[in-house]
C-alpha cells in the first residue's frame, strides 16, 4: 500500500466485494443455495471476530502509530459503543444507535485528550488504563445507585447483518487511514511521534492535531462497540468494558507493526486464527499453549514488533501546493525583550534581561555555562513560559504564548543538543518544516522547497537518507534547514557550532555568514569566540540570570567584569 | 471512634497495597522491565505459602525465609535465561519497553496455565490470626495487621538500603540513566538481573502477606498487576517513597470512602485518585520530569 | 517465520473446515463450552465441570446412551470460553457447525446462559441453564422456548431469605432491623432489588442497605459498619470470593450477629473445608439441599468417588439433575431429534438426585434458595414447602478465633 497505482486499488476494491460476497456463501444463504456453498455458519463467526480486531487494530493504530502513544482506553471506548446498544436497542435503529456512540465516543475522547496531554510513555498508557477502569466503576455505579438494574437484553441482530456493518466500517477505517497518511496531518503526527518539541518549534499545533486523531479512532472503536452489542443478548458494564480487549488491540496492533496502514491487519489475522487454532484444538491447555505460542512469537518476530519503534516510511505525497504570500513588510526593533524573569525553584535561571534585535543584525548571546543563555531561548521560543517580563516580535506581545503559535510569528530554532526526526529521511524533515507554517507548503512544491534548503545548507545529496544516519554536521544542517524552512524573521541558533571539528567550524561559519549576508536576523548563542567574533554585530553576555555587558564583540570580550565571569566559570 | 477505625484500617490496607507495588517499582523503574506477569509471581507466593501452611503447618511468617529465597533465585533465572536477550537486543528503552511487554504477556500465560493444570481455578485460602485485635481502643483484623506491618518494615527497611549502602546508591543511578550509570563503572545488566530478581522476590512476599487474609485463585495475578502499575505510576517510576506513599494514598481513600461516602465507589475513587495526580504531576508524585 | 505462521493459519483453516461426518447414530456427539480459565474458572470447575465428567462416567459405566433399544456410546468435546462471552458464542457455533454435535450442555453463570442462549435457540439445541439465576428467566423460557432455568428466579431467592427471617424474627432469635450488603453486579442487584419489599412487607426495617464492587478486597469498614448498625441480621448477596473474605473479616474483626447470610460459594464444601473450618455451623446461605434424601447422599457419594471433590450443597446436584432431565427426554424420545426432546422437557416430568422435578414454562419451580450449615453440612431450610426443609437456629455460635 505504498503507493495508489490504479492495480493497487483495483485489487482492494476485488478485496472488498469478495469478502462482502462471504455471509452469502454460507449454508442456506443465496449464493450457497445456487452451488457456492464455501462457509458455515461458524466461519462467519470467525470473519465477524476477524473483522473486529482489524477495524479496532486499525483504529488504534490511526492515532498510536504514528504517535506511539500506546493507548490501553480501547475498552472505554468500545465499551461506550457496546452500552450505548445495550441502552438504545429497542428505542432506535442501529444506523442511529452507531452514530450516537461514535459521538459519545469523540466526546470522550475530546475529554481524556485533553486531560492526557502532558503524559507521555508509561504515564500516557496507565493512564488510559484507569480512565477505562473508572469509566467502567462509574456506570455500574450509576446502573446500581440510580437505575437500579445492571445487565441489559439487547435485541437480536443477525451475524451477516453484523458482519456487513463490520466491512463497512473497516472499510472507512481504512479509507480514513489512507487520507490521513497522505495529509499533513499524519506528517504532523509523525513528526510528535520522532520529537514533540521539534513539532512544536515547526509550528505544529500537538494539542489539536493529537486530539483529532484520538477522537477519529475512538468514533470507530465506539461503533464496533455499538455494531457488536447485540451478538451477546445481554450486556452488563464488565462485558461491554472488558479490559481484555484493550491488551488484545495493542498485542495485536504491535505484532503486526505500525509501520505500515496494513500493519495492523498483519497482527489481527494470524493471531485471531493462531488463538482460533489453539482453542479448537487444545482446549483444555488454551493458556499454556497460547503463551508458549506468544514468546515464540516475541522472539523470532523482532520485526514485527520492532515495527513500532523502527522507522515509518514517509509515502509519496500528491496534493497541490499553496501559493505563498510575500514576506511583509518591516519597521523598527525585530524583537524587543524587557524584564524577562524565569525561576527554577528557588534558581533564577534568568533574572530581568532585556534586548532589543534590530532587523538583519546577528546578536551573539555569550555568558558562562548556566548563565541563562538557553533559558532565555527556550523563553523566547515559547518552550518555557516566562514569570514576569515582556517579549515582543516587530511590536506584538508574544510571552507566555506556545511554541507552535510563536514558530507561527516567525521564529525558528535549533536546539542545543541537535534534535532532528531520526526515523524520517531528511527530506521529510524539512517539509515538516515547511507544512504547518502560516503559508504551508504542501506536496511537490514542499519537495521541491525541501530539496532547495538541503541544497542551500549543503546535503542536497542525502534527501532519501534517514536523519538518523547522518553524521554530526549533516544533523546540525539538517536542523538547520528545518528551521529555515519556516521561513523566519528570527532564527534561534542554540551552541549550533558546538561539538564541530575545526574543518567542520569552517564549513558552518560560513553557512551562518552566508544567512549573514541574505539579511536573515539570528541570536546565535555560542562559545565558540572565533565565531562570535567573526560573525556577529553585536555581543550580549549573561552571567547569572544578567546582562553583564553589551556591545560589538572586540570590545565587550575585554570588559573586565566579562572576563571575570569567565574566569569564575572556569575556577568554579 | 470512626476516624480512628478509618486511619488504621487504611494505614493497613495502604501498607498492603505499598508491598504489592514495592517489586514492580524495582522491576520498571530501575530494570526497565515492565513486567505484566507480575502478579502471577505474587500469586505464586501466595500458593506457596498455602503450601507450607497447609501440607507442613509452617506459618506464613516463617514461610517468607523458604519462598523470598526461592523467589530471588527463579526470578533471577527469568532475566538471565529469558529477557537477557531482549535486553541485548533493544536499540532503545521504547523497544525494550514493547518487547518486554509483548513477552511477559506470553509468560502471564503460561504461568497461568501451569498453575490451572496443577493447581486448577479454585478458590484457595487458609484461616491465620483470624481474630481481633485492639489497637488504640479500634478493633483490628490481627492478620491483616501483622500483613501492614511486616510489609511497612519491609518498605522502610528497602529504603534505608538504597539511600544508605553503596549498592542502593548504584541501584538509584541506574534508575535515573542507566548510560550515565555504566560511565561511572557501575555494571548496568549485572545490577538490573539482580534488582529484577529483588523485585520478583518482593511480589512473592507481597503474596504470602496477602494470603494470610484473603482468598486467591490461579487467575487472579492480574488485578495485582493493574494495582501495582497504578501504585508504581502514581509514585512515580523507581521511586520508593513515592510507591509507599501512594500506596498509602489509595489505602486510605478505599477505607474513607467505603465508611463515609459508599462502599460501590472504593474502586472508582483509587482510579479518581490516579487520574488526578497524573494531571496535576504527568510523571507521578516523586517523578522526575521526562 | 513469516511462512511458520502461514502454514499454521493454513493448517488452523484445514481443521477449522472439517467437518464432523454425520454417519448414523454409531455414537452421540456430547459438546460444551465452559470457564476453564478466566475469573469463571472458579465456579465452573466447582459447580458445573466436575457433574459433565460425573455424567458421561454413569452414561459410558451404563454402555451409552438409551436409543431405542440399543445403547449408544457418547464423545465428548470439550472448549474453553476463557470467561469470554464472544469466545463462548464463537466455541458454540463451532461445536454447532464444525463439531456437529448432538447434544450441547451450557455454560457456567447467568451471564454467560444469557449471551449463549441465542445461538442454542437458533440451532433449537435444548438449553439446560443449570447455574443461571435471574429475574429474567420467565421472559427468556418466553423468547426461546428450547431454554430451560433450573435455579429458578431471584424473587424466589428473596422469598426464601425473608421466610427464614420472619420465622426467627417469630421466635424471638432475632430483631426487625437487618444490616443487608450486595455485590454491584446483575445477581447482587437482582436479589437486593427483591428483598427490599419482601423484607419490608415481613416488618424488617433495613438499617443498611449497601453495594461493593466486585474484586473488593478489603471487607473491614462493610463489617464495621454492619457492627455498628444494631442489627442482629448481617445479609451479603456476595460472591465467592467476598463470601469467603466478608465471613473472614467478620471472623477476624469479632462480628458476631445472631443471623450471619451470605449468598454464593456458602454451599461449597471448601467453605468448611478450606474458608471456616470449625466456624461453620450456623452460617445462613444461598442454596441448599435435603441432606437426609438417600439419592442426595448416593450422589454426593459418587461425585466424591468419580470427580475426586465433593458436590456443592446448591447448584452441583441441579446441575445434575438438569443433566438427568436431559438424559430422561433423550431416552424417551429414542432418538437425537431435538424438537421433540425439547418439548418433552418442557412438559414431562423427571426423577433427579433434586428430587422430582416438573417445570412450570420452561422455569424451574421448587430449587432451595435458603439453608444453614448444622452439623457440618447444609441443609435447605426454604422454602419450606419443599421436602426435607430443617428448621433455622439462631443466633448462630460466636466465631472461634484461628491461631
Amino acid at each position: 500500500m505504498n503507493t495508489a497505482r490504479p492495480s493497487g486499488v483495483a485489487v482492494a476494491i476485488a478485496a472488498v466485494v469478495a469478502l462482502a460476497l462471504f455471509p452469502l456463501t454460507v449454508e442456506g444463504q443465496v449464493l450457497a443455495r445456487n452451488g457456492l456453498a464455501l462457509a458455515t455458519p461458524y466461519h462467519l463467526t470467525l470473519g465477524i471476530s476477524l473483522l473486529q480486531y482489524a477495524v479496532l487494530a486499525a483504529a488504534w493504530a490511526l492515532f498510536s502509530g504514528p504517535t506511539r502513544y500506546i493507548s490501553l482506553a480501547t475498552a472505554a471506548f468500545f465499551g461506550i459503543g457496546a452500552y450505548t446498544t445495550a441502552v438504545l436497542s429497542n428505542e432506535l435503529p442501529m444506523a442511529s444507535i452507531v452514530a450516537i456512540a461514535a459521538l459519545i465516543g469523540v466526546a470522550v475522547a475530546i475529554v481524556v485528550g485533553l486531560s492526557t496531554l502532558r503524559l507521555r510513555g508509561m504515564y500516557f498508557v496507565i493512564f488510559t488504563f484507569g480512565l477505562s477502569a473508572l469509566i467502567l466503576q462509574l456506570v455500574i455505579w450509576f446502573e446500581t445507585k440510580i437505575t437500579r438494574t445492571v445487565g441489559r437484553l439487547v435485541t437480536n441482530v443477525a451475524d451477516e447483518q453484523i458482519y456487513w456493518q463490520l466491512l463497512a466500517l473497516a472499510v472507512a477505517v481504512f479509507l480514513v487511514g489512507w487520507f490521513v497518511g497522505r495529509s499533513r496531518l499524519g506528517l504532523a503526527l509523525r513528526v510528535i511521534g520522532d520529537d514533540e518539541a521539534v513539532a512544536r518549534h515547526v509550528a505544529i499545533n500537538t494539542t489539536a492535531a493529537k486530539l483529532t486523531l484520538f477522537s477519529v479512532s475512538a468514533a470507530f472503536m465506539a461503533a464496533v462497540g455499538a455494531v457488536m452489542a447485540p451478538r451477546w443478548s445481554y450486556i452488563e458494564p464488565r462485558i461491554a468494558f472488558n479490559p481484555d480487549i484493550s491488551f488484545q488491540v495493542v498485542i495485536m496492533a504491535l505484532l503486526g507493526g505500525l509501520g505500515r496502514l496494513w500493519g495492523p491487519l498483519l497482527g489481527v489475522i494470524p493471531l485471531v486464527l493462531i488463538i482460533e487454532y489453539i482453542a479448537a484444538n487444545f482446549s483444555s491447555h488454551l493458556q499454556l499453549i497460547l503463551g508458549v505460542a506468544f514468546i515464540v512469537i516475541v522472539y523470532f518476530l523482532p520485526n514485527g514488533v520492532a515495527g513500532l519503534i523502527d522507522r515509518w516510511r514517509t509515502e509519496g505525497i500528491r496534493l497541490p501546493a499553496a501559493a505563498r504570500p510575500p514576506m511583509p513588510a518591516t519597521g523598527g526593533p525585530l524583537l524587543e525583550v524587557s524584564g524577562l524573569r524565569k525561576s527554577f525553584g528557588g534558581v533564577r535561571a534568568v533574572d530581568g534581561i532585556d534586548l532589543t534585535v534590530a532587523p538583519g543584525e546577528i546578536l551573539g548571546l555569550i555568558g558562562p555555562n548556566g548563565s541563562g543563555k538557553t533559558t532565555a531561548l527556550d523563553l523566547v521560543s515559547g518552550a518555557l513560559k516566562p514569570d514576569a517580563g515582556e517579549i515582543r516580535l516587530r511590536g506584538r506581545p508574544i510571552a507566555g504564548l506556545p511554541p507552535h503559535h510563536i514558530a507561527r510569528l516567525g521564529i525558528a530554532r535549533t536546539f542545543q543538543i541537535v534534535r532532528i526526526l531520526e526515523s524520517m529521511n531528511c527530506r521529510d524533515n524539512v517539509i515538516a518544516g515547511l507544512a504547518f507554517r502560516p503559508d504551508p507548503l504542501w506536496g511537490e512544491a514542499a519537495r521541491e522547497r525541501a530539496a532547495a534548503l538541503l541544497d542551500r545548507v549543503g546535503i542536497a545529496n542525502r534527501a532519501d537518507v534517514p536523519a538518523g544516519q547522518l553524521t554530526y554536521i549533516d544533523q546540525k544542517r539538517l536542523e538547520l534547514a528545518r528551521a529555515l524552512a519556516l521561513d523566519p524573521q528570527l532564527l534561534l541558533l542554540d551552541e549550533w557550532l558546538a561539538g564541530l571539528n575545526p574543518r567542520e567550524l569552517g564549513v558552518g561559519i560560513e553557512l551562518v555568514a552566508s544567512l549573514r549576508r541574505e539579511g536573515m536576523t539570528i541570536i546565535l548563542v555560542e562559545h565558540v569566540m572565533d565565531a562570535i567574533r567573526s560573525l556577529c554585530d553585536r555581543c550580549v553576555v549573561m552571567s547569572a540570570g544578567k546582562t553583564i555587558a553589551d556591545g560589538p564583540p572586540g570590545a565587550v570580550l575585554a570588559e573586565p567584569e566579562v572576563v571575570a565571569a569567565y574566569i569564575g566559570d572556569a575556577v568554579a | 471512634m470512626i476516624a480512628g477505625d478509618i486511619i488504621l484500617s487504611g494505614v493497613i490496607l495502604g501498607g498492603i497495597y505499598a508491598m504489592v507495588a514495592l517489586g514492580m517499582t524495582l522491576q520498571y523503574g530501575v530494570a526497565r522491565i515492565m513486567n505484566l506477569a507480575y502478579g502471577e509471581i505474587l500469586v505464586a507466593g501466595a500458593f506457596a505459602a498455602y503450601w507450607l501452611y497447609a501440607s507442613h503447618a509452617v506459618s506464613p511468617i516463617l514461610g517468607l525465609a523458604v519462598v523470598v529465597p526461592l523467589a530471588f533465585v527463579a526470578n533471577w533465572a527469568i532475566y538471565v535465561l529469558l529477557l537477557t536477550p531482549l535486553v541485548n537486543r533493544a536499540r532503545s528503552r521504547e523497544q525494550l519497553e514493547s518487547d518486554t511487554i509483548l513477552f511477559t504477556f506470553g509468560l502471564l500465560f503460561v504461568l497461568q496455565g501451569i498453575g490451572l493444570a496443577w493447581l486448577g481455578g479454585q478458590i484457595y485460602g487458609y484461616p491465620y490470626l483470624q481474630l481481633p485485635v485492639d489497637v488504640l481502643g479500634v478493633t483490628v483484623q490481627a492478620n491483616r495487621l501483622t500483613a501492614a506491618v511486616i510489609a511497612l518494615v519491609i518498605g522502610v527497611g528497602l529504603y534505608i538500603a538504597l539511600t544508605q549502602t553503596r549498592t542502593g546508591m548504584a541501584i538509584r543511578a541506574v534508575s535515573v540513566d542507566p548510560r550515565a550509570a555504566r560511565l561511572v563503572a557501575i555494571d548496568v545488566p549485572r545490577l538490573s538481573g539482580l534488582v529484577f530478581a529483588a523485585g520478583g522476590a518482593l511480589a512473592a512476599a507481597a503474596g504470602v502477606l496477602i494470603s494470610m487474609s484473603q482468598t486467591f485463585t490461579v487467575g487472579g495475578g492480574v488485578l495485582f498487576t493493574m494495582k501495582a502499575l497504578v501504585i508504581v505510576i502514581m509514585g512515580g517510576a523507581g521511586n520508593l517513597g513515592g510507591t509507599l506513599i501512594a500506596g498509602l494514598i489509595l489505602g486510605l481513600a478505599e477505607i474513607t470512602v467505603a465508611r463515609l461516602v459508599d462502599p460501590n465507589l472504593t474502586i472508582a475513587v483509587d482510579f479518581l485518585i490516579f487520574l488526578v495526580v497524573l494531571m496535576a504531576r504527568p510523571t507521578g508524585i516523586f517523578g522526575r520530569s521526562a | 517465520m513469516l511462512r511458520l505462521i502461514s502454514t499454521i493459519a493454513a493448517g488452523a483453516i484445514a481443521a477449522l473446515a472439517v467437518s464432523g461426518a454425520a454417519e448414523a447414530q454409531d455414537k452421540i456427539k456430547i459438546g460444551y463450552a465452559i470457564s476453564l480459565s478466566g475469573p469463571n474458572a472458579a465456579g465452573a470447575s466447582i459447580t458445573t465441570v466436575p457433574n459433565y465428567k460425573l455424567w458421561f462416567h454413569d452414561i459410558e459405566a451404563a454402555g451409552g446412551l438409551k436409543l431405542g433399544e440399543t445403547r449408544v456410546p457418547i464423545e465428548v468435546i470439550e472448549y474453553d470460553d476463557q470467561s469470554s462471552n464472544e469466545e463462548l458464542i464463537k466455541a458454540a457455533e463451532r461445536l454447532v457447525n464444525q463439531d456437529k454435535v448432538d447434544i450441547m450442555l451450557s455454560p457456567w453463570g447467568t451471564g454467560m446462559n444469557l449471551a449463549v442462549g441465542a445461538t442454542f435457540a437458533k440451532y433449537g439445541y435444548p438449553h439446560m441453564a443449570a447455574t443461571a439465576a435471574t429475574d429474567l428467566a420467565y421472559e427468556m423460557a418466553a423468547k426461546w422456548p428450547n431454554s430451560f432455568w433450573m435455579l429458578g428466579t431471584s424473587t424466589m431467592g428473596a422469598n426464601a431469605l425473608t421466610e427464614v427471617l420472619t420465622k426467627l424474627h417469630g421466635a424471638g432469635k432475632i430483631n426487625a432491623k437487618v444490616a443487608m450488603v450486595s455485590v454491584a453486579d446483575a445477581f447482587g442487584i437482582e436479589l437486593s432489588n427483591a428483598s427490599r419489599p419482601a423484607l419490608a412487607a415481613a416488618g424488617f426495617e433495613l438499617v443498611m442497605d449497601e453495594s461493593y464492587p466486585i474484586t473488593t478486597e478489603d471487607f473491614s469498614q462493610l463489617i464495621n459498619a454492619a457492627k455498628a448498625s444494631g442489627a442482629d441480621t448481617f445479609v451479603a448477596f456476595s460472591y465467592p470470593p467476598d463470601t469467603f473474605g466478608l465471613s473472614g473479616t467478620a471472623i477476624a474483626l469479632g462480628y458476631n450477629p445472631a443471623a450471619f447470610y451470605t449468598a454464593v460459594g456458602t454451599a461449597f464444601s471448601i467453605y468448611r473445608d478450606v474458608i471456616l473450618h470449625d466456624n461453620v455451623d450456623g452460617v445462613l446461605g444461598i442454596g441448599g439441599v435435603d441432606t437426609d434424601d438417600p439419592k442426595f447422599k448416593d450422589y454426593a457419594k459418587r461425585h466424591l468417588e468419580v470427580t475426586g471433590q465433593p458436590p456443592d450443597y446448591w447448584a452441583s446436584p441441579v446441575t445434575y439433575a438438569s443433566l438427568e432431565i436431559l438424559q430422561q427426554a433423550i431416552e424417551r424420545v429414542g432418538k437425537i431429534d431435538r424438537e421433540a426432546i425439547v418439548k418433552e422437557i418442557q412438559t414431562g416430568t423427571f426423577d433427579t438426585v433434586a428430587g422430582t422435578i416438573k417445570l412450570d414454562r420452561n422455569v424451574n419451580p421448587n430449587v432451595w434458595w435458603a439453608g444453614q450449615w448444622q452439623n457440618g453440612e447444609f441443609h435447605g431450610l426454604a422454602p419450606s414447602s419443599m421436602a426435607g426443609a430443617k428448621e433455622p437456629v439462631a443466633p448462630k455460635p460466636a466465631w472461634k478465633p484461628a491461631p
